[in-house]
This record gives structure tokens, sequence and C-alpha cells, in this order.
């Protein structure tokens, strides 16, 4: 097993007398993007607030990279990037300028190279030279993500990334993310309350509720845990296609002009097509539908309340 | 070094918001105006009989030693303006004209009130205003303690005061010259050391009056700059620190018979009261207030200090 890049170890805050998080642990390993997934008000941001050491813990550790986030603090922020809620940057600034003072933080310097490299890689070319107060909220998110990245981190965290984003946008965010994990060897840590989201983007997942963590699992595993496939098609004449599907005992039951029916793998999907094909049954839709995250999302949440 | 990046960091962010020049602007602009008003409107009298007002003066004083002063204080002020006055008659030394340069520098002086103000709303802002938007979460997941962000934010803060007073020095200078010429330039400053009239050079002068006012702005600024730490709310800084700045020495005045006031910061500010004045409190002399400022000072910048560096950072 490689060594994880950032360990938390049985960790608790209370704000005031009221606890918010009840002891996680959880190691985050290289080349992964792990998913922090929870409803709003679950301990999310807390979590990763404590994480990048805005927030002191209290009880437990937290180790980057073997080192201590609070006792050693300037080590263990060194591998960390990251975008916290949203993207705040000075709006009067330009977007080259605001780049250039988060670099001027770090104390190895930021060749000229580099930020050119970083602002290409979010596609901020054209605009940098302009003030920031004129950026759409999608360009302020790719530059909150080119200050992240703008010290070549080893843990990238990001929290609510795809947060006002338009399709396309969080499209882009979500390929990139995955490429640079991959490509990178990066760990990054992306937190979201949007079930469909993480699915996609993420390689592991970890659910927390009421400040616990209650899940961590493969994306897989998480996803296929029901086998049973729902397939739902239409075809015409519908009569001819009920009648073939019931005699070889595929049990299937009419819904409007659909035709619904289980089957226990994938496998089955091919088969039913051609078996209503080479009868001469027209076919013009079917699709499968799997058990999304969502559903076991809220499976999960709800075996907890 | 790593520091004056993050130095040259804080500057960058004051310098390039257009309210710090709007500031400017504003102060240069009092400067023209008040330089205005005296050219043009204010009627500063005749000064070619100064010689019968030095002597009107003198007689004044002289009755005013016969009847008896109570105060010893006030027996010395006017044996000190004597010996000054007989002075200017011997060696044919004409006072300063409110309408000359250094007549407008030193009453441009008294423009530090505002300089103070300026910086008053630049050390509120420095702290509170990367809370209110937000940024301090990505200026401190960096790799630099929170103590250095904050000295550097100090820093930044009294370089900014003192840009404020060289600005208020360098304009009032070049303002004035562009208004009155340089006519009585060559006049000296005349002074009571010793038990005798010194004369000194008034450029000297003018820059130990600002000299003296300067700790007022450090001591303010460093209010203002504690309360935008704690609070980190800049209009609570602003309006807490003005609010002092105003009322704090009147109230000091006014609690004067009490032994304690000596302890009170706007007791000590004034350090000009050593100078040529009495002293709030009797017995008090300029190293006591010179101890008591610097504990002001620690203690502020500590508070400001223990607090941010506890601070969770939940905005």
């Amino acid at each position: 097993m490689t060594q994880p890049i950032a360990q938390i170890i049985n960790v608790k805050k209370s704000i005031g007398n009221t606890p918010i998080i009840h002891g996680i642990t959880l190691d985050i390993y290289p080349g992964e993007v792990f998913g922090f997934l929870g409803p709003n008000g679950a301990g999310k941001t807390t979590m990763i607030r404590m994480l990048v050491g805005l927030m002191k813990m209290s009880e437990g550790e937290i180790y980057i990279q073997g080192h201590h986030i609070q006792r050693d603090f300037e080590k263990a922020i060194a591998h960390v990037g990251g975008i916290i809620e949203n993207p705040e940057m000075y709006s009067y600034l330009t977007g080259l300028e605001n780049l250039k003072h988060y670099a001027r933080l770090t104390p190895k310097d930021i060749p000229k190279k580099r930020l050119e490299e970083i602002i290409k890689l979010v596609g901020l070319e054209k605009r940098i030279h302009e003030k920031v107060k004129g950026y759409s909220l999608g360009m302020r998110q790719r530059l909150g993500i080119a200050q992240a990245l703008l010290h070549s981190p080893s843990l990238l965290i990001l929290d609510e990334p795809t947060n006002g984003l338009d399709p396309a946008g969080i499209r882009e965010i979500r390929q990139y993310i995955r490429r640079i994990a991959h490509e990178e060897n990066l760990a990054v840590f992306v937190s979201s309350h949007l079930l469909s989201e993480m699915q996609l983007m993420c390689d592991r997942i970890g659910i927390i509720q009421h400040g616990r963590l209650i899940r961590v699992e493969k994306i897989q595993d998480l996803v296929s845990k029901d086998i049973d496939l729902t397939v739902e098609l239409k075809a015409s004449p519908i009569e001819k296609a009920f009648q073939l599907l019931n005699d070889r005992s595929w049990h299937p039951k009419k819904k409007g002009s659909w035709i619904e029916l289980t089957v226990s793998e994938e496998e089955k999907i091919p088969e039913l097509a051609e078996l209503l094909i080479s009868n001469q049954v027209k076919l013009y839709q079917i699709y499968s539908n799997v058990q999304t995250l969502e559903d076991t999302f809220l499976e999960l949440t709800r075996e907890e309340s | 070094m790593h520091f004056l990046k993050i130095l040259q960091n804080e500057h960058i962010k004051i310098y390039k918001k257009t309210g710090t020049w709007i500031i400017i602007g504003i102060l240069v602009t009092l400067l023209l105006g008040f330089a205005m008003l005296q050219k043009y409107v204010l009627d500063n009298g005749d000064q070619s009989n100064w010689r019968n007002q030095a002597e009107a003066r003198i007689a004044q004083m002289e009755e005013g030693m016969e009847r008896g002063p109570d105060i010893e204080a006030g027996r010395e002020a006017m044996g000190k303006e004597i010996a000054i006055q007989q002075y200017r008659l011997d060696n044919d030394l004409p006072p300063v004209a409110a309408d000359s340069l250094w007549g407008f520098m030193i009453d441009a002086t008294n423009f530090t009130a505002i300089a103070t103000l300026f910086t008053i709303v630049i050390a509120a802002g420095i702290v509170a205003s990367e809370f209110s938007t937000g940024t301090i979460k990505l200026l401190l997941i960096r790799p630099v303690r929170r103590g250095k962000i904050l000295l550097a934010k100090f820093i930044t803060t009294m370089m900014f005061a003192l840009f404020m007073l060289i600005l208020l020095f360098g304009f009032s200078y070049i303002i004035g010259l562009a208004f009155f010429g340089s006519t009585g330039s060559q006049l000296p400053y005349l002074t009571y050391t010793g038990g005798e009239v010194v004369e000194k050079h008034m450029a000297g002068h003018i820059i130990s009056l600002i000299g003296f006012r300067s700790i007022e702005i450090i001591m303010m600024a460093t209010v203002a700059f504690m309360i935008s730490t704690i609070f980190r709310s800049s209009s609570l800084a602003i309006g807490f620190s003005i609010f002092l700045m105003f009322t704090g020495p009147q109230i000091v005045q006014l609690l004067s018979q009490y032994d304690w006031v000596k302890f009170v910061l706007f007791a000590n500010t004034n350090l000009m009261q050593y100078v040529d004045g009495t002293p709030v409190v009797e017995g008090m002399t300029m190293s006591f207030s010179i101890v008591v400022l610097l504990i002001y000072f620690f203690v502020f910048l500590v508070s400001s200090w223990v607090i941010f560096k506890q601070r969770d950072v939940a905005v």
C-alpha cells in the first residue's frame, strides 16, 4: 500500500459546547479523487477547514505528508492547495496580479513559466490581465484552481468546486480534476452535496452525516450494490413484444407505451434486443437504469437517521 | 527574504485600491484649499508694524507678571514669551507671517489630524476587509505563519502613516512655495532653552511638530488595527477609533483633577505638553508618558496577535 498523503486521525471539533465533528478517521492516497459527500450542515466545511489549518481541532490529529497541520503548519500546508467554498479573490486586482500575490506567499520561487503554464491550463490566457471584478463565476472558479495548483501541491482540496458553474463548466472541471489526479499523482479531496457530480468525478467516496463518517467506499462498490437492472424499452407492435418476452419468462410489465422488466446483469440487454429484432419487432428505444449513487446515498442516510 | 515579499503583497493590496488614491487626493486638495483661503480670503493684517505689536505684547506680559499669576508654570511661560519678543526686537527678526512659506507649513501641521483619520481608515480595513471579502481563507492557507501575515499588515499600516506624513510635509512645502514664494524663509525659529533664546532652523521646527503629532497617528492606527483584528469589522474599528480620537483628549481634560488620569492613553499622546505647555496632570514627565505609550502600544499589538493566531476562520 502506498503512503497516504493526508491522515486524519480521530478528529473531533466542538464549537462552544456543540459537537460538530464526532471523531473522523480517514486516509487519502496519491492519485485518487476522494469525494466527501454529505448533506448541507453535515460538517463537511468544518472538516475541510481543519484539514487546511483554518480551524483548530478540539481533539485528534491531522498529518499531511507526515507533518502535523497545527504543530508544523508551514511544512504541512506547503503540500496543500485548495479552494475553500467560493474562490474569493481581490476583485480590484487583475487575475495575474492575484496569482502573483499567492505566488509571493510561497517560500520557493515560482518561475514565470509555471505561471503561464497554469494560466493556459485553466484557459484564462485571454482575460488574465483584466480585473477579477469583471470575471464570471466560472472564470473565478478557474482562477481559484490556478492559485491552488500554482505551487504544485500534492493534496488538492476543493470545497464544492462546481458551485455556480454551468454544465459545460462543470464537465470541464470534472475532466480536469480527474486528469491531474491520475497524471500528476495528486490526491484530490472534493466535497459536495451534489451526488451525481461525485459519482462521475471520484474514485472513492466518504459519506458524512451529522459529523460522522458513516461509510467510505470505492465508487464501484457503492454504485453496484444492487446488481438488478431495470430495463425500459419502447417497441412496436407493443403487444407482440410483450408476448415474446412473457413467453420466455422475462416477466415484463406494461407501463403505458413502455415495457419494463428486470434483468440480473448487463449482458442480458443485447440478448433481449436480439430476441425482439429477430422476431421482426421494431425496437425504438431501450435503456437500463442503474441504481445511482443518489439512491444509495439516500438509502444510507435514511438508515442512519 | 520571504518576509519582504509578504510586505510587498500588503503594499500592493493598499495602493491598488482606488480608495487609497482618493484619500491621498483629498489630503492634497485640502492643503490646496487652505492655501487659497490663506492667500485670497483671510486678512492676515499688516506685518510692517510687528515691532509695535511685540512691544505691546511685552508690556502686556510684564503687567501680567506684576499682578502675579497663581500658577508657577504660567509665570514661567510669560517669562519665556518676554525673552523671545525682546530677542526679536533686538535682532530685527519679525515673526513668521501666516501667508508665508513657513507660516503656511506651520499651520498645515494641523492637518496631521486628517492624516490620522485616513490612516485609521486604512488600519481598520487591512485585516477586517480580508474577512469581509472572504480572501482571508486563501491568504491563511499558505506556508506562512499567521503571526508573519499580521506583522506584515501592521508594518504596512505604519508605512502608510509615514507616507501620509511625508506627503503632508512635502505637499505643504510645494504648495506653500507655489502660493507664497520663499520670502521670509531665512527666518529662524526662536525657542527658549537653558535660560536663553536660541535660533533654530524653521524646517527642523516643522518636522519636530509633525514628529510630535505622529505619536497620535501611531497610537490611533494601532487602536484601529487592534479593533479591526479582534472584531473583524472595519466600520466598527473606524467608528470607535475616531470617536476616541475626538473625545479622548477632552475627557482626559475634564477628569484631569484625578491622579489616575495620567495612566489614560490620551493623557500621554500629546508630548508637546512637555515642550510648550503644561502637563494634563501635574508631575507627569516626558519619560513617564513615553513608558505609558510603549506599554499601551505593546498591549494593543499582543492582543491583536493572540486573537489573530487563535481564531477559527469561519467566514
